[in-house]
């Protein structure tokens, strides 16, 4: 898959370049919407990510004279800024996303991930899903472990899933504020974790193979093999 | 509704200020309708007087010179007779003449000896016995059966027997009579189009004032793109709007500036703290041992701590200028506050707190939710920094048609005493925080930006009170209407 970073800060760039790269995107980058500009019209991207605050034009005015010139890929949004203008509002409706810097790695590669998955297949329609010997009945909200049925909190559920989903890969704790709570917080108090800790000790029970993973300082993931 | 149109209708400006005018002008015109009346009551009077006077001389006089024979009470009641046909202001009585004049001699003993007039004028007679006879005074005088008064003019002659002319004031009344009805009817005319007319136009100048305190609200609840209406007129409304929009621009142009600075400052230090956290995630991603991980991870966390403390000094800056940008959605509080309650009450429930909370139903508020949801959050994270094990947090929500609050009570330690309503200052803090002091200074600020306030102190048995209280979404928007009806 082939992203364009357009971004300013040569920092930044650099420490994204590598993890996109090393997540298996190959990365073009752009410093300036001009460049920006040129790019897109040479070459086909399958997603983009833009920061707002670029030295020769305002980000959201790029995107919307890209999307005007009939570019369709997906955006994910990088704001520096202190609140969200009502274009990037719009945006986010259309179905770009964004993002408030400074954030997680791990965070900006589950987004762009989402962002793709939704631009190449559209929604997916799952009534199952399975992890190792995990398994979530999303129509009967019942979720068992081998054949032992997990009695789980509706919360506890949601939870769950978004872990499911995301199995194999990190997410962090902000994500699971916004996606699993709704809110975009940052706790003094490790509220997330204890969530974490509770489901972890009805899922991996003794005897059990541990499912999930802590990392400390990043997040958690949900081991898939 | 329309008894509320005539309350709100009566409650303005306009209403006060013609009430008030009116009132001046129908006591000024009611004096001055006064003093004529008695100017030409007076005047009527005189004229009758005269006549009086003048009649009952030559009265008089024929009786003096007329022989007191067979043919005296004739010749002095024809010539009374005649008199009473040459009364002054007279209106046509229905033939019925004799009941406005009347004609008496009295002897020197004070008997009657010639009378002229409506019935045998004892009546009369007997009014004038009781009343102290004045001088050649014409004087007034009440007859039983009759209750109209008469004018009496006397005369004494030679002889010794005394002449009384009467004349009814029924027609002098009459006359002020058709006086005062027909002013009656011109005044509250009058008094009416004038106050139509002053209500009119103080409504019409008082539309203006309105017009403009409508478009200032609004522009104080949301925006400050817009501007009052600017009168065409050079009077005082259009320069008021005038000066309202000078102000705005200048209150528009800091705002700007605050916003520019802060945006800048934000930016500034999230570019270089983004990249710094990127690297670090990298090199801790890059599976390090784990001593060499563990500072990596706690330097994560002080840059994540630093990044909220960042925004929240901002969001209070911001604030304390009543310039925090808020993204309101209508939404429901308890349902916000149940949410946030499910999220912490796990953490809490191990460090051995207990929540219980109660609320009475849906509060729709018009708010920011992503700066509620950090205003909760503060607030119970600052529950599970200063409570000890065993301590119980109540979480109370109530709202009636004007404001939704929200409670939170513990059996802690409460609040140090000293701080007082400091504690809602930046940088304040109790001497066994470590914060930085501006958790409830941005509570206050979120607060009072969505047209609030939070006040706290101790409860009676022990323990910290915190009340938070917002308007609700139907106080929110009669709040422009409200402020646009008291004009």
């Amino acid at each position: 898959m082939r992203l364009l970073l357009v971004e300013d800060e040569l920092e930044i760039q650099r420490f994204l370049r590598q993890s996109l790269g090393e997540a298996g995107y190959e990365v073009d980058v752009a410093s300036d919407g001009a460049t920006a500009s040129s790019l897109v019209s040479r070459f086909t991207y399958d997603g983009l990510i833009v920061d707002l605050g670029l030295p020769d034009q305002d980000g959201i005015d790029l995107i919307l004279q890209l999307r005007r010139n009939g570019m369709q890929s997906p955006v994910l949004i990088l704001s520096a800024r202190r609140s969200v203008d009502d274009r990037v509002k719009g945006l986010e409706q259309g179905g770009d996303d964004y993002l408030t810097k400074p954030f997680a790695v791990a965070e900006l590669l589950a987004r762009l991930r989402n962002l793709l998955r939704r631009n190449s297949s559209g929604k997916e329609d799952v009534t199952k899903v399975r992890v190792m010997d995990l398994e979530l009945d999303l129509l009967k909200r019942r979720a068992t472990r081998g054949d032992d049925v997990l009695n789980l909190s509706p919360q506890e559920f949601v939870l769950l899933e978004y872990l499911c989903r995301h199995a194999g890969r990190v997410v962090t704790r902000s994500m699971l504020l916004s996606e699993v709570w709704g809110m975009r917080i940052q706790p003094d108090t490790n509220v997330v974790d204890v969530h974490i800790y509770r489901l972890r000790g009805k899922i991996d029970t003794e005897g059990r193979t541990p499912l999930i993973k802590t990392l400390r300082g990043i997040g958690y993931v949900l081991k898939n093999h | 509704m329309s008894s509320k149109t005539t309350r709100t209708v009566m409650r303005s400006a306009a209403w006060r200020i013609s009430l008030w005018a009116t009132l001046a002008f129908a006591l000024g015109s009611m004096l001055v309708f006064v003093m004529l009346h008695q100017f030409v009551a007076g005047d009527i009077q005189r004229r009758s007087d005269a006549w009086l006077s003048g009649e009952v001389e030559v009265l008089g006089d024929v009786a003096e010179r007329t022989p007191k024979d067979r043919l005296y009470s004739r010749v002095v009641s024809e010539v009374a007779e005649l008199a009473s046909k040459e009364v002054p202001n007279k209106q046509p009585s229905g033939g019925d003449e004799n009941s406005s004049v009347f004609f008496l001699q009295t002897g020197t003993n004070g008997a009657m000896t010639l009378w002229v007039g409506r019935g045998d004028g004892q009546a009369e007679l007997a009014a004038i016995r009781s009343t102290k006879s004045m001088a050649d005074v014409p004087y007034d005088l009440r007859v039983k059966g009759f209750h109209i008064p008469f004018r009496v003019a006397t005369v004494r002659i030679d002889d010794g027997s005394q002449i009384y002319l009467g004349l009814s004031e029924r027609d002098e009344m009459r006359v002020l009579r058709a006086l005062r009805i027909r002013f009656t009817g011109w005044y509250l005319l009058i008094v009416l189009i004038g106050f139509a007319v002053v209500f009119y136009a103080t409504r019409r100048m008082l539309g203006f004032v309105r017009q403009i305190t409508e478009a200032a609200s609004r522009i104080g609840q949301s925006d400050l793109r817009s501007r009052v209406p600017a009168s065409s007129h050079n009077d005082e409304i259009g320069q008021l709007a005038r000066t309202l929009n000078h102000m705005l621009d200048r209150i528009e142009n800091s705002m700007h500036q605050l916003h520019t600075m802060t945006d800048s400052l934000a930016h500034d230090l999230r570019s270089p703290l983004t990249a710094i956290r990127g690297q670090l995630e990298l090199a801790l991603l890059r599976e390090v041992s784990l001593d060499q991980g563990e500072p990596i991870v706690s330097a994560i966390d002080e840059l994540d701590r630093l990044c909220e403390f960042l925004n929240r000094s901002l969001d209070v800056a911001e604030a304390k200028a009543d310039a925090l940008r808020l993204s309101t959605v209508e939404l429901d509080l308890d349902e916000l506050v149940r949410v946030m309650v499910d999220l912490y009450e796990p953490c809490m429930s191990e460090k051995g707190l207990r929540v219980r909370m109660h609320s009475a139903g849906a509060a729709k508020v018009m708010a920011d939710p992503a700066l509620l949801h950090r205003v909760v959050a503060n607030l119970l994270d600052n529950e599970m920094k200063h409570l000890r094990a065993g301590c119980t947090v109540w979480i109370g929500l109530s709202a009636d048609e004007q404001f939704a609050t929200l409670q939170i009570e513990d059996d802690g330690l409460g609040f140090d005493v000293e701080l007082g309503q400091q504690i809602f200052e930046q940088g304040v803090k109790g001497r066994e925080s470590n914060g930085h002091g501006l958790g409830l200074a941005f509570v206050e600020a979120v607060a009072r930006a969505h047209g609030g306030h939070v006040s706290a102190g101790n409860r009676e048995q022990g323990g910290a009170k915190l009340c938070i209280v917002l308007p609700t979404v139907a106080a929110s928007y009669s709040l422009v209407r409200s402020e646009v009806e008291f004009v």
